[in-house]
């Protein structure tokens, strides 16, 4: 699947990248929410990895912005947020997975992997 | 039971110029130069309250109060301290006379700070004699402390004091803490600024909860096995804040959180533990000591704790509570509050301080401090819309929702 890696942390995105690079392409990386758009656009990803907590525009927004754009966008949450109320802001948005941070390698794999068989 | 926040606030400023006399009194019977850095009212465990007597071996007096503020006074002095005030008054090398020298003047001291309040409240407060305690961590708690409270109140000054410009300073401690009768009455609901002390320990809970959350999001990253020693929170005078923190250089980061709850979040390690985290997080080497990988893999742990710290108060209080990205800082630990506390003046002179401390049970040195700083005003809202059932709901598994 090709994958778009959205998270203001360099540091992150090189985690994410190590772990979906084994079964997967990822097609970009986006540090905000207004790249994440933007990439979007440009790249046509099956499934976009996306930060909640980033500068200029937060990911549950850029989730709302890409799923107006193209309703069968998948997105899948990646965030250290464990909040209901922040969870379903994400759902009304779009958003089709939650992945909390610190994560395991194979909970990673297990949520593209049961979106991709969907 | 309701307390009334403009009370305590009064009550904590008697707790302070009851540390300055009580120090003044140190410096008349040594000539010990005495400052006193913090007063706070704290609630706090027992355990956390033994854990600022681990590290150093402490001795002083513990004093029965009863009268209108009925409960018990500690006043403990570190090792410099002790040493500096036999050296002063019993130049012989006589253990019996050095201990008594401590009782004495631990008692002086101790009516100096009592004497304060009981002449505010135009009430008498009646001290039993001295009993000399020494040790670290439970030896020197209050008695009150151990009979299983899961809360304390306590009233805590530090003064730093210093022989001679070259000796090394001193610190001692003053602990108050009221039985639950003698706080119900000074605390009355006077004012209409009342908080419910049940619903400060649920929220003082739920945040001991979030930072052991943190804490474990600090293990999982990096593999360094971290527990929470201390949670307390506190009503501090905002100008005390910086000093509380100290000159002690630290690497962190610091967060604005807004919601139903603002305010800000900072995030401190010690040098060696901010090094140790981050040659865990990023196994490679560098040639900055802070340069942008560092900082880039600071800030994400620091915005993964900060999720861990307030995500369970959101949760309970069926709210939103966003934090901003995380800003990386390198500073002393009072350089880095300096700015936040400066907004906070503008506004009010007290805030609630919720002050979390990570560190580890092995040998490896390790400590992380979380301090967060809510919008008092949002604070005291959000407390009373809590809903003490809704206590155990900080935690949402997102397969629930998804």
């Amino acid at each position: 699947m090709d994958v778009l890696i959205t998270d203001d942390s360099g540091f992150m995105r090189d985690l994410l990248r190590e772990i979906l690079e084994e079964e997967h392409n990822v097609v970009g990386e986006a540090e905000n929410g207004v790249e994440a758009v933007e990439l979007y656009q440009e790249k046509d990803p099956d499934i976009v990895f996306m930060d909640i907590v980033m500068p200029i525009k937060d990911g549950i927004e850029a989730t709302g912005e890409i799923t107006d754009m193209d309703p069968s966008a998948t997105v899948v949450m990646c965030t250290s947020v464990e909040q209901a109320e922040q969870m379903k802001e994400s759902i009304k948005a779009g958003a089709e997975g939650y992945i909390t941070k610190p994560f395991q390698k194979e909970s990673v794999l297990e949520e593209i992997n049961s979106i991709a068989a969907e | 039971m309701e307390i009334d926040i403009r009370e305590l606030e009064t009550y904590q400023k008697l707790a302070h110029d009851g540390a300055q006399s009580a120090a003044q009194s140190l410096s008349q019977l040594t000539g010990i130069d005495t400052r006193v850095q913090v007063t706070d009212v704290s609630l706090m465990s027992p355990s956390s309250l033994s854990y600022e007597f681990i590290g150093d071996e402490f001795a002083g007096v513990n004093i029965d109060l009863s009268g209108e503020i009925a409960g018990e006074i500690v006043l403990a002095f570190d090792e410099h301290g002790r040493t500096a005030i036999t050296e002063t008054l019993v130049p012989a090398d006589d253990p019996e006379k050095q201990k008594s020298s401590i009782e004495e003047v631990g008692n002086i001291m101790t009516s100096g700070f009592v004497d304060g309040w009981a002449n505010y409240l135009e009430a008498k407060i009646k001290s039993s004699p001295p009993t000399y305690i020494q040790g670290t961590g439970d030896d020197i708690l209050p008695n009150s402390a151990s009979e299983g409270d899961t809360h304390l109140f306590v009233f805590r000054s530090r003064v730093e004091a210093s022989k001679d410009a070259v000796t090394d300073p001193i610190d001692f401690r003053i602990l108050l803490v009221p039985d639950s009768d003698s706080l119900e009455r000074a605390l009355e609901p006077d004012t209409g600024n009342i908080v419910s002390l049940e619903k400060l320990e649920v929220f003082n809970e739920m945040t001991r909860e979030g930072a052991e959350k943190s804490a474990m999001n600090i293990s999982s990253m990096t593999g360094i096995d971290t527990t929470v020693n201390v949670s307390r929170l506190s009503l501090i005078p905002i100008e005390d804040i910086p000093k509380e923190v100290g000159n002690k250089r630290y690497v962190g980061t610091v967060m604005e959180f807004r919601g139903k709850i603002s305010g800000y979040l900072v995030i401190l390690f010690d040098q060696p533990s901010g090094r140790a985290v981050v040659d865990a997080l990023v196994p490679m080497e560098t040639d900055e000591q802070w340069g942008e990988t560092e900082q880039g893999a600071l800030r994400e742990l620091g915005n993964i704790m900060t999720s861990g710290f307030v995500d369970g108060w959101a949760n309970v209080l069926n709210a939103e509570i966003k934090h901003s990205p995380p800003e990386f800082v390198a500073d002393t630990g009072a350089s880095i509050l300096r700015p936040i506390t400066g907004k906070i003046a503008e506004t009010e002179d007290h805030a609630f301080m919720l002050d979390s401390n990570v560190q580890t049970n092995s040998d490896q040195v390790f400590t992380c401090q979380m301090l967060a700083l809510p919008r008092r005003d949002e604070l005291e809202a959000a407390l009373d819309d809590l809903l003490l059932e809704n206590a155990e709901n900080t935690r949402v598994d997102p397969d629930d929702l998804f």
